[in-house]
C-alpha cells in the first residue's frame, strides 16, 4: 500500500497549498511556448508534455534579475539593493532531469560566496517531481547516469498510476514530508500499481567521455574544430539549459536612473570573454564550443564532483541547426582509442 | 547581498601617463572599512564601478600595509574606465572585493626580492612592492625591474624616483628602443633583454613578474636562462571577469577560475594550464 493524490482531489489539494501561503506553479502551455508558471487548478496544468520547452531554472535564475535600484542626481548617488520576492512555492509536475539540474548547481551558486538570489528562491520553495512514462528520441538522463523516476533535487515524488487516476506520492526529503502534511487528508492509501518508466536508451558513454576529455593531450584536437563547424553560436543550448549558469551584469536604465542586473549570457558568444585590449582567449566558435563540453563534463566535476548536465537533451532538441551535446559526445565515445 | 557593492569617495586623482589615472578611494561607510581592513591582502582584486555604466575589474594598486584607502590605476578605454577617469573628487564611485587570493608575502621572508613589471602592469608589482618595502628589514635584496614602451608610458613616475632616491633598492627602468627622450640616462631595450644583462642571481631569490602576455613570455625564458625555477617565479592573470566570485562562468583557464583560485599564480602552475585558453 501507498499513498496516492487521486486527480479529482489535485484542485483541493492546490486550494489547500494556496491556503497555507504557497503559490503554485506546474507545466504550463501558453501560445507557442511551454514553461513553468502559476496555476490555479489541476487544468491549467500540462502534465502531458513530456518535457517543457523551457526549463524550471528559469523560476530560480530568472533570464533577467534586478540586483540594485539606482537614482542619480546632481547632488547624490541612492542606491537600493533589490531582493527577489520572498513568496513560497510549490513546483508541481517537474521531470527528474529539471529537478536534477536545481541540485547540480547548487554547490556552485553556494561555493565559498552564497548567491543569496538563488539560495532565497531554493529554500522558499518545495520541488514535486512527477516520473517519466514517455521518452522521446532526444532524452537521454540514463547516459548522464540518471533515470526517468530519480528523485535527485526532488522534495516529493509522484509516480503516475497505470490507471491513469492519479499519482502515487512519496515525500524525499524532510520539507517534502511537511508538505504532504499540510495535505494528508486528500491523500488515501491504495494498491494501485505505477505506470512503467520508459526504457531510454543510452546515447554514448559517459565514462569514455570523461576519460577522453580528461587527457590532455586531447585539448588541441582537430576534434574539436571538425565537431563544432555547424554552431552559429546562437546560445539557445545554453539558454535552454536546466544547468547551465553564466551571467552578465549589466547597468540599464538613463543617464539619471536604472537598474544594475544579472542577465543571462553565454559561453557560445564570442563578447564573453573578450577582453577590452581585443585579446580574446576563446576567439573561434570551436574553442566556445569545447569550453561548454569541458565544463560540463570535466571542469564542473573536478570542483563540485558531479557533471554539469541532468540529460534533458534540450540542448539538442531545439538546436536551430541541429546539433547539440548528444552528438559531441556520442562522436568522442566513438573515437578510435 | 552578494552583488552589492561598498560607496566610495574619490578623495584624489592622479594622471600617471597618457590616459592611465590613479584613483584614491575612502570607504564612505565604517563597517565597509573594517570588513575591507579584515580581508585585503596583496595581490587581492576588486570591481570598481559607477552606477550606470557598470563594473570593471583591477587589482588593489595599494599594499596590506596601508589599508586606510584603496587606489587603483587603469587604463581609460572603455565606458566604466572613462566615467572612472572623469570622477572629481568628493564623487561616489563603488567598489565590490576584495577578491581573489594573494601573493604568500610571509613565504619571501628572509630571501631576496625580484620584481620585473612592464608597462600598465607596474600597479598589481607595486602593491607587492611597498607590502615588502614597509617591511623592509624582512626581506633581503630588493631589484626592482621596469620597462614601458616609452618614457611617457611610465606609470608612478614620483615612485620610481624615490626607489631610485633609496640605497636599498635596486632600480632597473627601460623604455623601448624608440621610445626614449633626449634627456633619458636609464636603459633603452625589451625587459627580458635588460633582464638578462642586469643578471640578478636566482640564489634565495623571488621573482614577482606582471606584464602583458607576450612580455611574460620572453621574460619567463630570460629567468628561466639566469637559473630561476617556475615555482619561485610569481605571476598575475587577467581575464574578463562579471561577478568576480566564482558564479558567471567566464574567466576560467581550463578548470581554473581566475577569479577565485587567482590571480595570483607561480609560473608552474601557468603553465600547467591549457595554453591554448590563455
Amino acid at each position: 500500500m501507498t499513498r496516492i493524490l487521486l486527480k479529482n482531489k489535485l484542485d483541493d489539494c492546490i486550494a489547500a497549498w494556496q491556503k497555507a501561503g504557497y503559490s503554485v506553479l506546474a507545466p504550463v502551455q501558453r501560445h507557442d511556448m511551454s514553461s513553468f508558471d502559476e496555476v490555479q487548478k489541476g487544468s491549467d496544468m500540462a502534465l502531458d508534455l513530456i518535457l517543457t520547452e523551457r526549463t524550471i531554472k528559469d523560476q530560480f535564475f530568472p533570464q533577467t534579475e534586478p540586483l540594485i535600484k539606482y537614482n542619480i542626481s546632481k547632488k547624490e548617488i541612492a542606491s537600493e539593493t533589490m531582493t527577489p520576492p520572498d513568496k513560497k512555492r510549490v513546483f508541481f509536475g517537474v521531470r527528474p532531469c529539471d529537478a536534477s539540474g536545481l541540485a547540480i548547481d547548487d554547490p556552485l551558486f553556494g561555493w565559498d560566496y552564497k548567491d543569496d538570489y538563488w539560495f532565497k528562491r531554493r529554500e522558499n520553495s518545495v520541488i514535486i517531481s512527477i516520473a517519466c512514462t514517455e521518452a522521446d528520441d532526444f532524452c537521454m538522463c540514463t547516459s548522464v547516469k540518471l533515470s526517468p523516476d530519480s528523485t535527485k533535487g526532488a522534495d516529493v515524488m509522484l509516480r503516475p498510476l497505470a490507471n491513469g487516476n492519479g499519482w502515487q506520492v512519496d515525500a524525499v526529503s524532510d520539507r517534502g514530508t511537511a508538505l504532504l502534511e499540510s495535505v494528508s487528508s486528500l491523500l488515501e492509501e491504495s494498491s494501485d500499481e505505477a505506470a512503467p518508466v520508459p526504457q531510454v536508451a543510452e546515447k554514448f558513454d559517459v565514462e569514455k567521455v570523461m576519460e577522453w576529455l580528461g587527457d590532455k593531450e586531447n585539448f588541441e584536437s582537430q576534434f574539436w574544430k571538425d565537431i563544432s563547424m555547424r554552431c552559429i553560436g546562437c546560445g539557445s543550448c545554453t539558454f535552454l539549459c536546466p544547468t547551465c549558469h553564466c551571467f552578465d551584469i549589466q547597468d540599464e536604465g538613463d543617464t539619471y536612473q536604472g537598474i544594475r542586473r544579472k542577465n543571462w549570457d553565454s559561453c557560445s558568444f564570442a563578447l564573453f570573454t573578450m577582453h577590452t585590449s581585443g585579446h580574446n582567449p576563446r576567439n573561434a566558435q570551436s574553442t566556445r564550443w569545447r569550453q561548454r563540453i569541458m565544463h560540463k563534463f570535466n571542469y564542473y566535476r573536478g570542483k563540485f564532483g558531479v557533471n554539469s548536465c541532468s540529460g534533458c537533451g534540450r540542448c539538442t532538441r531545439q538546436c536551430p541547426v541541429d546539433m547539440g551535446i548528444t552528438e559531441t559526445l556520442q562522436a568522442i565515445t566513438n573515437l578510435p582509442r | 547581498m552578494i552583488y552589492t557593492p561598498f560607496p566610495m569617495r574619490v578623495v584624489s586623482k592622479r594622471v600617471e601617463a597618457p590616459g592611465v589615472n590613479t584613483l584614491k578611494l575612502e570607504f564612505v561607510n565604517q563597517e565597509d572599512h573594517e570588513f575591507f581592513k579584515a580581508n585585503y591582502h596583496t595581490g587581492m582584486f576588486g570591481l570598481y564601478g559607477i552606477y550606470g555604466e557598470g563594473e570593471s575589474t583591477f587589482c588593489v594598486a595599494s599594499p596590506e600595509t596601508r589599508k586606510d584607502y584603496i587606489e587603483c590605476t587603469f587604463r581609460q578605454s572603455g565606458r566604466v574606465t572613462t566615467t572612472l577617469a572623469n570622477t572629481d573628487e568628493g564623487d561616489i564611485v563603488t567598489f565590490r572585493g576584495p577578491y581573489g587570493n594573494r601573493f604568500p608575502i610571509e613565504q619571501f621572508e628572509g630571501k631576496n626580492l625580484l620584481f620585473i613589471a612592464g608597462g600598465i602592469a607596474l600597479p598589481p608589482t607595486r602593491s607587492v612592492i611597498w607590502s615588502c618595502l614597509d617591511q623592509r628589514e624582512k626581506y633581503k635584496d630588493v631589484t626592482i625591474v621596469y620597462g614601458a614602451r616609452t618614457v611617457a608610458d611610465l606609470v608612478y613616475k614620483h615612485e620610481l624616483e624615490e626607489w631610485k632616491q633609496r640605497d636599498d633598492v635596486n632600480l632597473v627602468l627601460t623604455v623601448d628602443p624608440g621610445g626614449e627622450t633626449p634627456d633619458w640616462h636609464d636603459h633603452v631595450g625589451f625587459v627580458p633583454t635588460v633582464l638578462e644583462q642586469a643578471a640578478p642571481s636566482p640564489e634565495n631569490t623571488i621573482a614577482v613578474l606582471c606584464g602583458p602576455p607576450i612580455m611574460i613570455k620572453f621574460t619567463l625564458a630570460a629567468l628561466e636562462k639566469l637559473g630561476f625555477t617556475a615555482e619561485n617565479v610569481y605571476t598575475t592573470l587577467e581575464n574578463r571577469m562579471k561577478c568576480g566570485v566564482g558564479k558567471c562562468g567566464r574567466c576560467n583557464v581550463g578548470s581554473v577560475y581566475i577569479c577565485k583560485e587567482g590571480p595570483v599564480f607561480t609560473a608552474a602552475e601557468v603553465q600547467a594550464m591549457p595554453q591554448a585558453d590563455l
